[in-house]
């Protein structure tokens, strides 16, 4: 039932309307302060990630630095450690007066120039470097100063304790810490993962006292004659595992850029490549032998020099006489190595050169590792010059690695700075027969006894080895007042343990010597005052022999010299 | 283009006038909604246009065409059939209760034969429908009696009963709410409104002891400490906001969305849509979508301002709350600011019954629009 009354009326107009009027604006602005709240949080989220990000890739950089794991030396002797440092960094825009800021934080701090200082300071970035890796006394003191937008963060610091005892062979980081250098760099990511993984130091073969006897005894001949470098190796002969291996001059890793010179960075040892002499008669003395082409009592024309091509082969200390084959090597006879190699033929000596590692770049932990200089065409008078020692270029790495094999029964294995290699490398093979070993072992001792490396021989302990004199290569020709006199040796060489090289770059003679500047006057004694310092620490007993029992042999087949 | 005069005699206009006076902006905003609801069901489902996309999109379009529908039909049309669809509604959610589809763990579905049917989506219509019309015969000073409160409390209180037993605890919450704010405007005292905040927030413990499921309590104390149970009840909104903050100012780009395509979001393509969208365009994304949906209120409530019938008025109110709702429930879920209840994001969620409901809500809000010069007497008289 619908009747029309006095309610059928529209709403009136008044205070029904401005009451839904307004309920209705209170309503919307509820809704849209909800809506707003809504935007606050989405837009907080948001930035919230972007700040997360920022400060992940900035200040918690020294959260994601890696951390590396220690080098130690085969006794567990720390080489290199990871230290945690503080940096100084600064917020420029939250900096307010950056000249005085500068010259407060330059007073503070050492090494830093407060014009750098300033201009980064008013820099419009958010970010910049104030000093990185301070001391507790200079954070302390920039603390102290209470000035604005200063942050201090955790960074790690390489630490190498043994100084510039271990420069070449351990190497040093970035201020990244990011391996630059020798074994740092070349395990720059093992390192990390073993610091991840927890799994402990790198260990090397390497003996720190072992170590800081050669570095003793190189300086003391560098500085002796006035040498320009020295590099020196020890090395197990039966393992091929380096135990020193140092390099004159060197610096200081703890601050490598204090270095004066570029030559201080060079590894003499395994970097360096030179013309090494008469040490290659060694290699030509055991190609004969092994190959049968000569047996020690063949004896062989030394009366005149060589003309071969346009060069002449002589002998430094002519004997104007034929000799055989002890000879040739005591006297070290160039004229004498030469015709033997004719025998053999270049092709038997290339090959037997290849055999030893002598031709290639040696697979060695170290990116310091020098690829060798080889004579491009092979022919005779390279193959003579090459018998000799010259025309070829090596490092002391292959030296001490080739005659170690040629010692130890004629194994040749893998150079390795690590204790423990990975098997898989492992390359070991047969170069040379024991027999031939032997002979090569007697013809080293002989020349200790008797030859030009007589002042080689440590008291006590049998050391056999071989002078090496090279002419330094200057355009067009060699400079006779540049040598290069290096030293290879075993002991005891009638069971070779170790392998010794020494090798001075450019010595002088000097009054001692009788103004002589040859390997068998500066290098040959760095061997007799090394082998007797070393042989306890690596457990090498004094000799009771005298002599190798081959070596007596020889020797009853050496013409007497004639004194005049 | 024709308007009716807005004083003196009302002179009907045709069907073709009506149309042309359709609120264009509001049209297109909502398209845009849309619109981006389809781009990111486009992403989600990793550049597949017919997977999700597709369907959504026929979707839309259907909606669409109902929601001019309604809109063009005169509100007193919708008038007179408030009642009786409130009290169809009704039966069917009883019906529910007796010969409901489970599914999902939930009885929410009543089959018609010829189609499934949930009718506590239908109820959000209806009851503010009925809730309009109710306070479309009491003026302001009728709203104030305590009385005139009974029947309207009853009206909202039984659905409510009803869809909270399915269990469909985020249905409740709307009609609930929906109902409430149409009471507001009405004119019902404002003091009660604060008496009933604060007896809420005294009942919610009450509630949780005795009245909610276990889920539905696991949800609520998650929500209080998401980190409580992170794999478990507080998975998805911690996922959610790692994947919301993750965006950034600007996002990883379409398609890019570690978080969303990687599977550690659930749901993505339904309830968490959002963060989908926030984690791909970033934060800047998500405040375009929330404006865009402030701007649909903002014509609605422009709309209820304008309507010369308090029924159209209170019809566009109940409407656009109900919107708001949706949008502010879900999209506070889904950031962690409030329990995981299951509401979808209106128009850009994938489902077709939410965008069903929220079109024709909105074809309502438009029939206001085009009817707003109607004068309609207490009785429902036209003149």
């Amino acid at each position: 039932m619908r009747t029309i009354t006095a309610q059928d009326t529209p709403i009136a107009p008044g205070r029904t309307l401005r009451s839904v009027r307004s309920r209705i604006i209170f309503t919307v602005m509820l809704f849209g302060l909800a809506f707003a709240g809504l935007s606050v949080r989405v837009v907080d989220l948001g930035l919230s990630a972007e700040a997360s990000a920022w400060s992940a890739a900035r200040s918690g950089a020294a959260d994601m630095l890696p951390a590396r794991a220690d080098i130690v030396d085969r006794n567990g002797t720390l080489l290199a450690t990871d230290l945690k440092t503080i940096s100084i960094s600064a917020n420029p825009q939250k900096v307010q007066h950056s000249g005085e800021a500068a010259q407060q934080l330059a007073q503070v701090l050492g090494g830093v120039d407060p014009a750098v200082l300033e201009h980064r300071l008013s820099s419009t970035s958010s970010f910049a470097w104030i000093k990185r890796k301070v001391t507790p006394e200079e954070q302390h003191a920039v603390n102290q100063l209470g000035i604005p937008g200063i942050t201090f963060r955790d960074e790690i610091q390489r630490l190498y304790p043994q100084g510039s005892l271990t420069a070449h062979v351990v190497g040093y980081n970035s201020i990244d810490n990011e391996g630059l250098s020798g074994l740092e760099r070349a395990f720059d990511e093992e390192l990390r993962d073993r610091a991840a993984d927890n799994e402990g130091p790198l260990r090397l073969a390497l003996d720190m006292r072992v170590q800081h006897a050669m570095h003793e005894e190189l300086g003391a001949a560098m500085r002796q004659f006035n040498a320009a470098g020295a590099a020196g190796i020890v090395m197990d002969a039966r393992t091929s595992q380096v135990v020193a291996l140092v390099s004159l001059p060197d610096f200081d890793p703890n601050d490598p850029g204090s270095a004066a010179a570029d030559r201080q960075y060079m590894n003499r040892a395994s970097q360096g490549v030179y013309e090494m002499g008469s040490t290659f008669k060694t290699y030509t003395m055991a190609l004969a032998l092994e190959h049968g082409v000569a047996s020690m009592d063949d004896a062989y024309d030394a009366t005149h020099p060589i003309q071969i091509s346009r060069f002449t082969i002589r002998d430094d200390h002519p004997k104007a006489r034929w000799l055989n084959l002890p000879e040739i090597f005591m006297y070290s006879s160039n004229i004498g190595t030469a015709r033997i190699v004719a025998d053999a033929g270049n092709g038997l000596q290339k090959d037997f050169m290849q055999t030893l590692g002598l031709l290639n770049r040696p697979d060695f932990e170290l990116p310091e590792t020098g690829t060798p200089m080889v004579p491009e065409n092979w022919r005779n008078v390279q193959s003579m010059t090459v018998s000799y020692g010259y025309g070829i270029a090596v490092s002391g790495l292959q030296v001490a690695n080739s005659i170690a094999a040629l010692v130890n029964g004629g194994t040749l294995h893998r150079p390795t700075l690590l204790l423990n290699p990975d098997a898989r490398d492992d390359i070991s093979r047969q170069v040379i027969s024991a027999e031939t070993s032997e002979q090569v072992q007697a013809l080293m001792r002989l020349v200790v006894e008797k030859g030009t490396g007589r002042n080689a021989d440590a008291p006590g302990y049998l050391v056999g080895g071989k002078t090496g004199t090279a002419e330094k290569s200057t355009y067009g020709g060699y400079n006779r007042d540049a040598l290069v006199t290096s030293f290879v040796a075993a002991f005891p060489i009638d069971d070779p343990q170790y392998v010794v090289f020494v090798m001075l770059d450019e010595p002088k003679g000097n009054e001692s010597t009788y103004g002589f500047a040859g390997a068998g006057w500066t290098a040959a004694p760095i061997v007799r005052g090394l082998v007797p310092r070393i042989a306890p620490l690596l457990g090498v007993a004094p000799s009771k022999d005298d002599s190798h029992p081959m070596t007596r042999e020889l020797v009853r087949m050496i013409t007497p010299e004639v004194r005049s | 283009m024709s308007r009716t005069v807005r004083s003196g005699f009302y002179k009907r206009p045709t069907l073709w006038q009506r149309a042309n006076d359709m609120h264009w902006m509001l049209l297109t905003t909502i398209c845009l909604i849309a619109g981006i609801g389809v781009t990111m069901l486009y992403s989600v489902a990793l550049g597949d246009f017919s997977s999700l996309a597709y369907t959504q999109l026929t979707r839309f379009g259907v909606s669409l065409c109902v929601m001019l529908g309604v809109a063009l039909v005169h509100i007193r049309v919708w008038w007179q059939l408030s009642y009786p669809l409130y009290f169809i509604v009704l039966a069917l959610l009883i019906a529910v209760e007796f010969i409901g589809v489970t599914r999902g763990g939930a009885q929410r579905w009543v089959d018609l034969g010829f189609m499934v049917l949930q009718p506590s989506e239908l109820m959000k219509i209806a009851l503010i429908l009925a809730l309009a019309r109710f306070y479309h015969a009491r003026d302001g000073l009728a709203a104030r009696q305590y009385r005139q409160l009974i029947v309207p409390a009853l009206m909202i209180a039984i659905p409510c009963a009803l869809v909270v037993r399915q269990p469909d605890l985020g249905t409740t919450l709307l009609l609930a709410m929906g109902g409430v704010a149409i009471l507001f405007v009405a004119g019902v005292r404002a003091r009660l409104f604060a008496i009933a905040a604060v007896l809420t927030i005294i009942a919610i413990p009450v509630g949780l002891n005795f009245f909610m499921k276990d889920y539905q309590v696991e949800r609520v104390m998650t929500f209080l400490n998401p980190e409580r149970d992170p794999l478990g009840a507080g998975y998805h909104a911690n996922q959610s906001m790692i994947a919301l903050g993750s965006g950034g100012l600007t996002g990883k780009g379409l398609m890019q969305g570690t978080q969303t395509h990687l599977d550690f979001l659930p749901e993505k393509q339904t309830d968490f849509i959002f963060t989908a969208l926030a984690e791909e365009f970033g934060f800047m994304g998500g405040v375009t979508l929330i404006g865009l949906y402030l701007l649909v209120l903002v014509y609605a409530y422009k709309i209820a301002l304008s309507s010369r019938n308090h029924f159209g008025r209170l019809l566009a109110i109940g409407m656009a709350t109900t919107l708001f709702l949706y949008v502010f429930i879900n999209i506070a879920m889904v950031m962690g600011l409030a329990p995981v209840v299951g509401v979808p994001l209106p128009l850009v969620s994938y489902g077709g019954s939410a965008m069903l409901t929220v079109m024709v809500g909105l074809g309502f809000v438009m029939s206001v629009h085009l009817h707003r010069d109607v004068l309609m007497s207490r009785q429902g008289h036209v003149r």
